[in-house]
């Protein structure tokens, strides 16, 4: 037997394995594909209730009525480079540290997130941390910069 | 000299343990929470989701079938061809979605949606545990491991 004939078995039945105690394991833990619909719905987190994803439309009228505030969850880098006028930057990886930040969202408004737009998903990512942390009323923007810049909607650099 | 360094036992071992270590360290999120890692999976948008959940229901034993064949030195050259093979589909997928522009995170190590995201450095990573492992599965060294005293009592006895 060569030593890929013999590599090939074992791997076969280490992959057998893994299939036969994957499927146990979740199954016995309800756990993934066999987690009850209720805790299936909560993968996001420990909220119940998942962020609603808005459009631009819906995102320019709050923005005009100065009923929600902005949260930019990209890198401070792509913030300073051009946002959209007003939000803060709450980038997701530093949500753990930047208390200060979290501390100054108003929870008397509507927190919209948003990144770049299709390519990312740090504005779910970090609305459901937002929603965990105790936010009510937060939404997604998930078009994102990208929309709002291709619409030449109201800008802002930081220097 | 660099024929002598590859089949150098010692190397064998230590690469076994580094790779199984990496991979047993890398299953443990993944299993404790198969949800999380179907959407990481997901987030790279190349499966259905019924695909994905499946995926991520057995990979997370792969690796840690892989990574304990590989500490204690059983059935080495298939963990190291499945791991190998694993570690090859991973870096592909992270090409893909970084020539796509997603930013998104890695899923590799933990599940948390505010690790690492994906990068040439992930990149980087995954070719160099791909290197090992083709590494284990070209070296025929068995010495140090389970299969090694196995044989050797069977062959006592």
């Amino acid at each position: 037997m060569t030593r890929f004939d013999k590599a090939w078995r074992e791997g076969l039945a280490i992959a057998i394995c893994s299939v036969v105690f994957g499927f146990s394991y979740t199954f016995v833990q309800e756990k993934g594909l066999f987690a009850k619909p209720a805790s299936r719905r909560a993968t996001l987190g420990t909220v119940s209730a998942a962020p609603s994803v808005i459009e631009i439309q819906e995102a320019l009228s709050l923005f005009q009525s100065g009923e929600a505030v902005f949260v930019d969850s990209r890198h401070g880098f792509d913030y300073k480079l051009g946002h959209i006028r007003g939000a803060l930057n709450l980038p997701l990886e530093e949500f753990d540290t930047k208390a200060d930040v979290i501390a100054s969202l108003p929870r008397n408004k509507i927190l919209i997130t948003y990144c770049d737009g299709a390519d990312c998903n740090s504005s779910i990512e970090l609305a459901t941390k937002l929603m965990e942390s105790g936010f009510t009323s937060v939404k997604v923007f998930f078009a994102g910069w990208n929309e709002w810049q291709g619409q030449r909607l109201p800008m802002a650099v930081t220097q | 000299m660099l024929k002598r360094f590859l089949s150098n036992e010692f190397n064998i071992l230590t690469a076994r343990v580094f790779l199984g270590s990496m991979l047993l360290v890398a299953s443990i999120d993944k299993i404790a929470d198969p949800a999380a890692f179907a959407k990481s999976i997901g987030d790279y948008r190349l499966f259905s989701e019924p695909i994905v959940t499946v995926v991520a229901t057995m990979i997370p034993w792969a690796e840690l079938l892989c990574g304990m064949a590989m500490m204690f030195g059983l059935l080495i050259p298939g963990a190291a061809l499945l791991a190998g093979s694993m570690l090859l589909v991973f870096t592909l997928a992270l090409l893909s979605a970084l020539l796509r522009g997603l930013d998104i995170t890695c899923g590799c190590f933990s599940q948390d949606p505010a690790a690492a995201r994906i990068g040439w450095m992930k990149i980087g990573e995954n070719v160099i545990l791909t290197a090992i492992s083709a590494y284990l599965y070209f070296s025929a060294s068995i010495r140090f491991s389970l299969e090694h005293y196995l044989s050797n009592r069977e062959e006592n006895s």
